[in-house]
């Protein structure tokens, strides 16, 4: 992609992204900031930036006031549970439908994405019931379970975005030299598909570890993960800012340094169905 | 790009041959069945009985006693109701509008192969990565008169800059816009980049060939081009406008007074604040409603004929 961009051209691009870079990232910035101020400089006007005395307190408020190690046990559980169950589920069915597409594949595909669109309260009540009548509200096994329908569609989706690109002549290939259906899918399909997966697995973790409307509702102390966790720290803390800022960032610095760890499968994750 | 792609058309899929016939027919519909349970059961289950029950009296605990379209009808003369109709409408064709031009704009820049790409990418991507219960709350702060934008605008010398939506009733749904859009402009970004990436270098040598300006080359080429991209981004933006709510909570709770109320959180008030549960059922078969009259002519346009495969 080599099309001729004069230098000077190029340099002012590349100022002109740096700052709508900086102001997309200034809020997270600000955020972090004031977490490691005390409750009077952060109000303070004029804001101070860099310059004021560096301090833990505000963390270590948060720490001894609420549950954070138990609400991000919780996050973790919810999020990577609901998300491997759904590729449980979701392997063989995208595998079907690349694979071996029937004439209604499509409508299935679309049927399935359209339920993604539907509002989610239609089906709340419905599931708070049946949750109540299995005795399982405020439970992790709940939240995963339900995290992982709702991401489902999405999840179908992006497998089978992946495994469509896998040529079939390989398989063939394959079953040409005696590969049977397990060994095919062991070791053909399975090496083939392992990076559409891990992106797909990738994404769906920030996308159930950032479900609030769900988190909010079915949980109240036990399987409450950090979505609550901040949610039910902004009410009483309301106007301490430094210390909502600390609490924020404790909720949020999880999932940035994983995104910061996998950055390129993240990416490919977010660009599902859209690359080529 | 490589001549081992395959189209979505080009059927050598097709003619693949499973050892044995009975197991092909049968493999394919046994790895459908958990996903179509699940979906049956609980997508259509739920709704249906949402739906049921919307007709019905039920208060604290849903009860079989029917009134027709009562709860409807009080739905309607709800000005609740309706302000979180309109803001709904706003909000869902401004960010979808907004999302959209940003985005591609953004992957436009980004294609021009600048310095430090895969760092601005990230960047771009972070806000993505908070929940929207997180990002109410910075934006909350950021619109704040006394301690955000506006205080530090007039800090830099110019004191009559004003800029308050979030206590202003005319406004405060732009204010949940900014905070929306940065949250989700990044992910579309991401989308269109790959797009853009996706298209072959050739094409840009042609229009530079028959002398077609940049602008016009994206417009008239390239974004038509991008029909699988945008129908992708359509969809998402889609399924996070129905679902607002967690940002409206922790940045208005709705307020001034009910400026900022949408749907979806009139559901839950009714349901859980009002222990009105069937008000709360007509106004979600209502939303589901809207949503479906407006999915249905789109999906069968974009769907419906094989023309684009």
């Amino acid at each position: 992609m080599a099309r001729a961009i004069s230098n000077r051209k190029k340099i002012m691009w590349t100022a002109l992204s740096w700052g709508i870079g900086l102001l997309i990232f200034f809020p997270i910035l600000w955020t972090f900031l004031t977490s490691f101020k005390s409750e009077a400089t952060a109000i303070s006007d004029p804001p101070v930036w860099f310059f004021f005395d560096w301090t833990t307190q505000n963390y270590s408020d948060v720490l001894e006031r609420s549950n954070y190690p138990l609400a991000l046990m919780n996050s973790i559980i919810i999020a990577v549970g609901s998300t491997l169950l759904g590729i449980i589920i979701a392997v063989p069915a995208a595998w079907a439908m690349a694979f071996v597409p029937g004439k209604k594949t499509k409508d299935v595909l679309l049927w399935m994405l359209s339920t993604k669109m539907l509002p989610a309260v239609g089906v709340l009540y419905p599931l708070v019931l049946i949750a109540k009548y299995f005795g399982v509200m405020d439970s992790r096994i709940l939240l995963i379970v339900v995290l992982m329908l709702i991401n489902l569609p999405i999840i179908v989706w992006m497998l089978y975005t992946y495994f469509r690109e896998i040529p079939g002549e390989i398989l063939e290939a394959a079953r040409m030299d005696g590969a049977g259906l397990k060994n095919e899918i062991i070791y053909v399909l399975t090496p083939m598909a392992v990076p559409g997966i891990a992106s797909t697995i990738l994404l769906n973790i920030i996308l159930a570890w950032n479900e609030a409307f769900w988190t909010i509702i079915l949980t109240t102390v036990n399987a409450a993960p950090l979505t609550k966790f901040i949610s039910s720290f902004s009410a009483p803390e309301g106007l301490f800012y430094a210390k909502l800022s600390a609490a924020s960032i404790m909720a949020i610095a999880p999932i940035l340094i994983m995104g910061w760890f996998s950055q390129k499968q993240l990416v490919r994750g977010l660009t599902f169905g859209a690359v080529k | 790009m490589t001549t081992t792609d395959i189209g979505p058309n080009t059927g050598p899929r097709e003619t693949v041959r499973r050892p044995s016939r009975f197991l092909r027919n049968l493999s394919p519909k046994i790895a459908m069945l958990p996903l179509i349970f699940t979906a049956c059961v609980v997508f259509l289950g739920g709704t249906l009985w949402t739906v049921l029950y919307s007709f019905t009296k039920s208060g604290l605990l849903p009860r079989l006693s029917w009134v027709g379209l009562d709860q409807y009808e009080r739905l309607w003369s709800s000005r609740k109701w309706i302000v979180s109709i309109e803001n709904l409408a706003l909000y869902g064709i401004c960010s979808l509008i907004g999302t959209l031009v940003i985005g591609f704009t953004l992957a436009a820049l980004l294609d021009r192969k600048i310095r430090g790409e895969a760092v601005f990418r990230s960047i771009f991507l972070y806000p993505f990565a908070l929940s929207f219960i997180v990002t109410g709350l910075v934006w909350q702060w950021i619109l704040n008169p006394e301690l955000g934008l506006q205080n530090v605008v007039r800090e830099w010398g110019w004191t009559s800059f004003t800029f308050d939506p979030l206590n202003n009733p005319e406004i405060v749904m732009f204010g949940l816009l900014i905070a929306g859009l940065w949250q989700g402009t990044g992910l579309i970004m991401c989308i269109m980049l790959a797009g853009l990436r996706g298209i072959d270098e050739d094409i840009w040598k042609a229009a530079r060939v028959d002398g077609i300006g940049t602008v016009k080359t994206y417009i008239r080429v390239i974004i038509p081009m991008m029909r699988p991209v945008f129908v992708t981004s359509l969809v998402l933006i889609a399924a996070g406008i129905v679902k607002l709510y967690d940002l409206v909570v922790a940045q208005t709770s709705g307020g001034p007074g009910i400026s900022s109320e949408v749907p979806a959180k009139y559901v839950m008030t009714a349901m859980f604040g009002g222990q009105n549960l069937g008000q709360g059922f007509a106004a979600s078969s209502m939303m589901l409603l809207m949503v479906v009259i407006i999915l249905i002519p789109w999906a069968y346009l974009e769907f419906g004929g094989k023309k684009h495969g």
